[in-house]
């Protein structure tokens, strides 16, 4: 059944979406005209702030809360979100950096064959949903991990996974499953990824060209 | 409600000799009659007989012995529901000529939305000429979704629409969601999330599309004769079973094969053509018809007459 029995598959964690707060009202003006590498969406009432080291976008609500997306581990996440609220803090608000949650992880997974979409739709009918009119991959839920695998018949699978759970600080067993971005401490999130994608393995494997 | 049936125990009366025995209702004089000795029980039970008589004339456009529209109880909370009708006489009219008591008392208040969805259903199906069958499936599942509430932001239309997806896939006759969008006002994009939505909330699942479904009517729109639409569904099928055109949606595979069936026979459709019909984009027809051109003897039917030869086929 373990995928690296006969053929390591490379899992790509592709993005890392964390929230956190600032504890504070924010000036997005203020924030806008001072700050650097960034964009005021005045309708919607948000600012974006591109980060450059860790490669990360943020938007800036002036209610202080922040949504991180770009990074490409948890640990890189939560180097950008301190980075972001120390540059905030630089501008000159009381910030204090609360409540960080990884909130999102987006990996990325290719199987080292095609796939069979109306079938494998046919032989996971709760799970799995597939409308080719709208969209080209089948969507294939599991709520015990509370993932979303969307799988394209070239083999290519996209797993998203939204549990939300405050990033642990203790150190985890290395899943050898993961890709080459190695991180020491790998949270929750990232493994619930390589579970999600080792349960739809055989299923996936049934049903491949 | 109980002293209508003949096979329910009946609570009141019996026949005195023969109590076992059932007793026949004979509605117009209201008796109730036991079946074995002919004794007449219940008397002026209840005469559902006419109110008053009816003869028919020419111009009989109302049937007087029925009071009120026709009910539909499936779906609204029953219609028994009073409203002021317009005045007759003089004394309904007031000072300035205004009538009286304007106001038709809007009815079932609780269903009004349901009403306006079911008759926006109707318009959109009365578009596309769908069978009564198929519109009385989308009112059900509209009643299912609204009683639900889970949808209960979404645009009625939206919903409506989405259900009449879902019917018409439900009854086996699916059209694709460019044809409802062009029957509704509501975009692509919010019926495809209302038909997710609405899956998850009635916790049903439909089957998948397949190129046949839509053959029928495309080559029919296309004026296409009957061996070049056997042809196509042909094509189609094998296409799919040999899995020439993997993640190709089967409208535009379907549209590929009538495409090639229509070229090597004597009714020949342009790549346009057939792109407004099916609502595909005549790349797209390109695409798949450049997937399924290398195998193209091999996917025709066997008896089938060609005009123009396989190899002379276009290839685009």
């Amino acid at each position: 059944m373990d995928a690296d029995s006969d053929v390591a598959l490379d899992i790509l964690i592709t993005n890392v979406v964390c929230v956190f707060r600032t504890r504070c009202h924010l000036n997005l003006r203020k924030i806008a005209l001072e700050g650097a590498n960034v964009i005021y969406k005045r309708d919607v009432g948000k600012v974006l702030m591109k980060l450059r080291k860790p490669r990360i976008t943020a938007t800036i609500w002036s209610s202080g809360k922040v949504i991180c997306t770009g990074a490409t581990s948890e640990e890189e996440a939560k180097f950008g979100a301190r980075r972001l609220a120390r540059s905030l803090q630089k501008l000159g608000f009381q910030v204090i950096f609360t409540d960080f949650k990884v909130v999102n992880v987006l990996a990325v997974c290719n199987m080292p064959f095609e796939i069979r979409l109306p079938e494998f739709t046919k032989n996971n009918r709760p799970h799995a949903s597939y409308e080719p009119e709208l969209h080209p991959a089948v969507c294939y839920r599991i709520k015990t991990l509370r993932a979303t695998l969307q799988i394209f018949s070239t083999g290519s699978i996209t797993v998203t996974d939204h549990v939300r759970q405050l990033s642990d600080a203790s150190a985890r067993e290395n899943n050898h499953l993961l890709d080459s971005r190695f991180c020491p401490k790998t949270g929750p999130n990232v493994k619930a990824v390589a579970s999600a994608v080792e349960q739809i393995y055989p299923f996936v494997f049934e049903s491949r060209k | 409600m109980a002293s209508t049936s003949r096979l329910d125990v009946l609570p009141r009366v019996t026949c005195p000799n023969h109590p076992d025995s059932i007793l026949v209702e004979d509605y117009r004089a209201g008796d109730m009659i036991c079946s074995e000795c002919g004794l007449v029980v219940g008397d002026r039970v209840i005469d559902v007989g006419s109110e008053w008589r009816t003869f028919s004339n020419d111009k009989a456009t109302k049937d007087p012995s029925r009071v009120g529209d026709t009910q539909n109880p499936l779906l609204s909370d029953g219609d028994l529901s009073t409203m002021i009708g317009k005045g007759t006489g003089a004394a309904s009219f007031d000072e300035f000529g205004n009538s009286k008591y304007q106001n038709r008392r809007t009815m079932s208040s609780s269903d009004r939305a349901m009403m306006n969805a079911f008759k926006e259903i109707t318009n959109m199906a009365d578009r596309i000429n769908l069978p009564r069958n198929i519109v009385d499936r989308t009112n059900n599942l509209f009643k299912q979704v609204y009683e639900q509430k889970s949808l209960k932001g979404r645009s009625n239309d939206a919903i409506a629409s989405a259900c009449l997806y879902i019917a018409c896939r439900q009854e086996g006759v699916p059209r694709t969601f460019k044809e409802i969008c062009a029957v509704s006002r509501i975009s692509k994009k919010e019926i495809g999330r209302c038909f997710k939505l609405i899956l998850k909330a009635l916790e049903t699942s439909v089957d998948l599309i397949t190129t046949g479904d839509f053959m029928s009517r495309f080559c029919s729109n296309l004026g296409l004769p009957k061996q070049v639409q056997m042809a196509a569904t042909h094509i189609a099928r094998k296409a799919v079973e040999l899995d020439l055109v993997p993640g190709r949606s089967p409208i535009s595979v379907a549209a590929a094969a009538i495409y090639m069936a229509s070229q090597a026979s004597a009714e020949k459709r342009t790549q346009k053509e057939i792109g407004d019909i099916a609502g595909v984009a005549d790349v797209t027809i390109r695409q798949s018809y450049r997937l399924i051109y290398p195998r193209a003897p091999d996917l025709f039917p066997a008896d089938f007459k060609f005009d123009t030869p396989v190899d002379k086929l276009p290839q685009l």
